[in-house]
């Protein structure tokens, strides 16, 4: 039972990180590697919100989500922008960049030192028991309880939304997107915002349940599995990646060895990739493209 | 009118500033519409003042219905009546679309594609259509009738439509005025009852013999000769 | 290379001449200079630059490897460190284990990189960029774990200490011979490069680097030379690495982080795709980078409450560095240094050297 209630914890985690991936990928064919450190900074954003608004913890978390958003939009406005129509490979190395350049920053801010948004906050972390006898922290079931709410919300935007539908066309033919009125540097910059957004919520949620500091860089490098194994421009394909990497996961730590927890993801995600390299639930035709 | 490589897809790409994503621009010259330099604009921006190209491939969202495809042009801030009256004008044209509207677009035809990317066009409320080697990989009974929309759209929403065609019999039926490029220049334009009188587009374009016949040789010689006047 | 036509005064007027590396007299002269240099600088050098110049040679070795890879056959690799960390096992465990001279460690580990290599290639028969990159940064994990987990069940959780080399009953320690053998290796790994480049292999590397399917149908076995491409540059990187465990002493996972994958990425860019000068100078400069930085961080007032910070000032500048150079200056530092050539060699006008963009 227990296992069962840590698989959806990890998988809940996986999911709304690569949730990031899949969006940003999907409009712009961009692989974005320095998305672990944008969750990263979501995270020390709210650190730092919390100590501002120390009586308002609702006010903190918003302003931190607010600010998130703008770090998305301003990577993008001021940074990828540029390497539209680019090279995917030039790309790809200015995101390296930029999560290089993000980790220098963060250290100089707030410093290596561990840090806990949730002292900060001044809101506590009581376990649930579950039926089972299984235990969960609040943190993690608001994890979960979040991953949930950001699926439903990403699906009906990018279903019957008119921004969402526009997002899909443009991922689809960005020059025909063009041709026919939509502003692609606004809907790249939107891809970006609820990109970085969706990943600070994951860092914020992670930091509240675990402390804060750079080991966080790795959880969004694992989530690269979960977003490729799923495909990388299907919603739900990454959900399902989610699943499959974490019970590997979870099942691999607690049958085999600790050690493993950061091999595992890798593990499957080369095994996907000689199986079915364009993901489960990805476009086949994708891999020509890039 | 024109052979490969002449320019007509450039010139189109440069009038809607599709040339910009290429990272190629325009670097001599003025292109103006409605009084406003427009060269070198981002292409969303020319589709708003009313400059609307219909490219020759990729011309539809393949992932996206065709109600889809017809809906993603508008402005997400229209009002519902005002996507309405835009989506409407599609079908009253195209009215094979509306029992498609849940289709997806890789999955049309050639030709229903090309009327999903007419109609899509039309959505942006054009002043100016653009469109693309019309007739590419179509059977020439579609493009005859694809044509003659075109001239009903135009007769019927009064905009200026702006074709690029092969087939010099078709065209020169349907249009009011016709230009003839070569190697980038134009090199002949006026009515299209004038070009169709015109010696050098009968012999090149209609495929109609003046007087005895030539040999190769002599229409290369032409050719070349034209070019440097051009 | 210099393949291209010369601006004017030197013709080629055989084959020979044709194929000869070092053509103008110029050439031969700046060549001798610099070697001369190199072989003298020893002798005039302080301990730390001796250290800074055998870090420069090995940081070479592996950039010109990478280079092969991505810059000339077009392969996105994010496993490098991986492959580094493979070759300084090799030797690790094979000194460990069965006290095993360098001239079998060496050879193994170049074996051990080249049988890595297939392994990292296998994916790039089926994947493009984006997916290689991933798969190969997957395969990097991997080697790291299996490393780690070497060092745990063996108890050397702080690392393996390797005994320096010995040659003929005298171990290597002094710094003057490692700078020779190091700048002997950084070397033969550029004339292996050159020579690679310039013949059947480079064309065909550049030709399915270019477009795959045209290359394929222009008779280049597209799978073969792909892994022809992992295969070499694994080897390569490899030995690099066991000369790095050499050199060091000591092996440890920690030394093989993603950041350095990272570097070795940043001087390929930085020194300019697809040139092998790039290479060198992008190692030089991404190897000296840090001191630089901690030269700029120390000489500003206040400097010792900075020190702590030197890794992270260290972090953001690279990475800096890095989006300024892929923003603005796509040729990296190779297209710096023609542009000041041309300059120089064109002043007063204002014309290119004929075919000079590629060299």
């Amino acid at each position: 039972m227990q296992l069962i209630v840590n698989i959806t914890v990890l998988a809940a985690i996986y999911a709304l990180l690569a949730c990031g991936y899949v969006l940003i990928y999907r409009v712009s064919r961009v692989m974005n590697m320095a998305h672990g450190e944008l969750a990263m900074l979501g995270a020390y954003l709210l650190y730092t919100t919390a100590s501002l608004f120390t009586d308002h913890p609702v006010g903190a978390i918003a302003a931190a989500l607010v600010l998130s958003l703008t770090v998305g939009v301003l990577v993008y406005v001021a940074l990828m922008r540029k390497m539209t129509g680019q090279m995917v490979l030039a790309a790809i190395l200015t995101t390296i960049a930029i999560g290089i350049l993000l980790r220098g920053v963060i250290v100089l801010i707030w410093s290596a030192a561990q840090q806990h948004p949730l002292q900060a906050l001044k809101f506590s972390n009581p376990s649930i028991e579950l039926i089972g006898g299984a235990r969960i922290s609040t943190c993690a079931a608001l994890m979960v309880l979040a991953t949930v709410a950001v699926y439903t919300a990403l699906f009906v935007f990018l279903r019957f939304g008119r921004w969402g539908m526009r997002l899909r066309a443009a991922g689809q033919n960005p020059l025909l997107a063009a041709q026919r009125g939509i502003n692609l540097n606004a809907i790249y910059a939107l891809a970006w915002a609820l990109s970085t957004l969706t990943g600070s919520i994951a860092g914020m949620l992670i930091a509240l349940d675990s402390g804060l500091d750079q080991t966080m860089v790795v959880i969004g490098l694992k989530a690269f599995a979960p977003a490729l194994v799923g495909g990388l421009d299907s919603l739900l394909g990454a959900l399902v990646g989610a699943v499959i990497v974490a019970s590997a996961e979870v099942l691999a730590i607690h049958y085999v060895d600790p050690l493993l927890s950061d091999v595992v993801p890798f593990l499957v995600l080369i095994a996907a990739l000689i199986v079915r390299p364009w993901g489960l639930f990805g476009t086949r035709e994708e891999l020509d493209r890039v | 009118m024109g052979t490969n490589g002449a320019g007509k897809t450039t010139t189109l790409r440069a009038i809607s500033g599709f040339l910009g994503i290429d990272d190629a621009r325009v670097t001599e010259g003025a292109i103006t519409f409605k009084g406003a330099r427009i060269e070198n604009r981002p292409p969303h921006e020319n589709t708003r003042r009313g400059i609307v190209l219909v490219p020759e491939r990729d011309k539809v969202f393949p992932n996206l219905t065709v109600a889809e495809n017809l809906a993603a042009p508008v402005a997400p801030a229209a009002a519902a009546i005002e996507r309405r009256r835009r989506e409407a004008l599609a079908y009253q044209f195209f009215p094979q679309l509306a029992d498609l509207r849940h289709r997806v677009g890789g999955l049309l035809s050639g030709g229903e594609r090309q009327m999903l990317a007419l109609a899509s066009g039309l959505v942006c409320e054009p002043e100016l259509l653009l469109v693309d080697e019309l007739s590419l990989g179509l059977a020439p009974v579609v493009v005859a009738d694809l044509l003659r929309r075109l001239a009903e759209i135009r007769r019927q929403l009064g905009i200026a439509i702006l074709v690029v065609e092969q087939s010099a019999t078709v065209a020169l039926e349907v249009a009011d005025y016709a230009y003839v490029m070569e190697n980038g220049r134009i090199v002949l334009d006026g009515t299209a009852e004038r070009l169709r009188r015109h010696p050098d587009i009968q012999e090149f374009y209609l495929g109609r013999k003046s007087g005895e016949r030539r040999s190769y040789r002599e229409v290369k010689q032409y050719r070349r000769s034209r070019r440097w006047y051009g | 290379m210099s393949r291209s036509p010369r601006a004017s005064g030197y013709f080629r007027t055989s084959y020979d001449q044709d194929l000869a590396l070092v053509q103008t007299r110029l050439e031969r002269t700046s060549l001798g200079v610099f070697i001369a240099a190199l072989l003298a600088f020893p002798l005039i050098a302080s301990p730390f630059q001796l250290d800074l110049a055998c870090q420069v040679f090995l940081a070479s070795i592996g950039a010109l490897s990478l280079m092969l890879l991505t810059g000339y056959a077009g392969q996105i690799s994010l496993g490098h460190a991986g492959l580094l960390a493979a070759g300084a096992f090799t030797v690790g465990i094979l000194f460990r284990e069965t006290n095993a001279p360098f001239w079998i460690t060496l050879p193994a580990a170049a074996a051990v990189g080249g049988l890595l290599g297939i392994i990292f290639g296998l994916p790039s028969l089926r994947l493009r960029g984006l997916y290689l990159a991933v798969s190969t940064l997957a395969l990097h994990f991997v080697v790291i774990y299996l490393g780690g987990e070497y060092e745990a069940r063996r108890g050397f959780s702080t690392g393996i200490v390797v005994d320096p080399p010995k040659l003929g009953g005298v171990s290597i320690t002094d710094a003057r011979a490692w700078y020779f053998i190091l700048l002997g290796a950084a070397a033969a790994t550029l004339l292996v490069c050159l020579n690679l480049l310039r013949a059947r292999t480079g064309r065909a590397w550049r030709a399915l680097r270019t477009r795959e399917t045209v290359a394929e149908a222009l008779g280049i076995g597209v799978a073969s030379y792909k892994l022809l491409a992992f295969v070499i540059s694994s080897a390569v990187t490899a030995v690099a690495g066991a000369l790095f465990a050499y050199y060091r002493g000591f092996v440890s996972v920690e030394a093989f982080s993603l950041f350095l994958t990272i570097q070795y990425l940043a001087m390929v860019i930085i020194g300019g795709m697809g040139s092998l000068l790039g290479a060198l100078l992008g190692a030089i400069f991404v190897t000296l980078f840090p001191y630089i930085i901690e030269i700029g961080l120390l000489a500003l007032p206040g400097a010792q409450r900075h020190a702590s910070l030197l890794f992270a000032v260290n972090y953001a500048a690279f990475g800096l560095v890095m989006i300024l150079f892929l923003m603005f200056e796509p040729l990296g530092l190779v297209g710096m240094w023609r542009r000041m050539q041309n300059y120089f060699l064109l002043w007063p006008f204002k014309h290119r050297r004929a075919g000079g963009s590629r060299g």
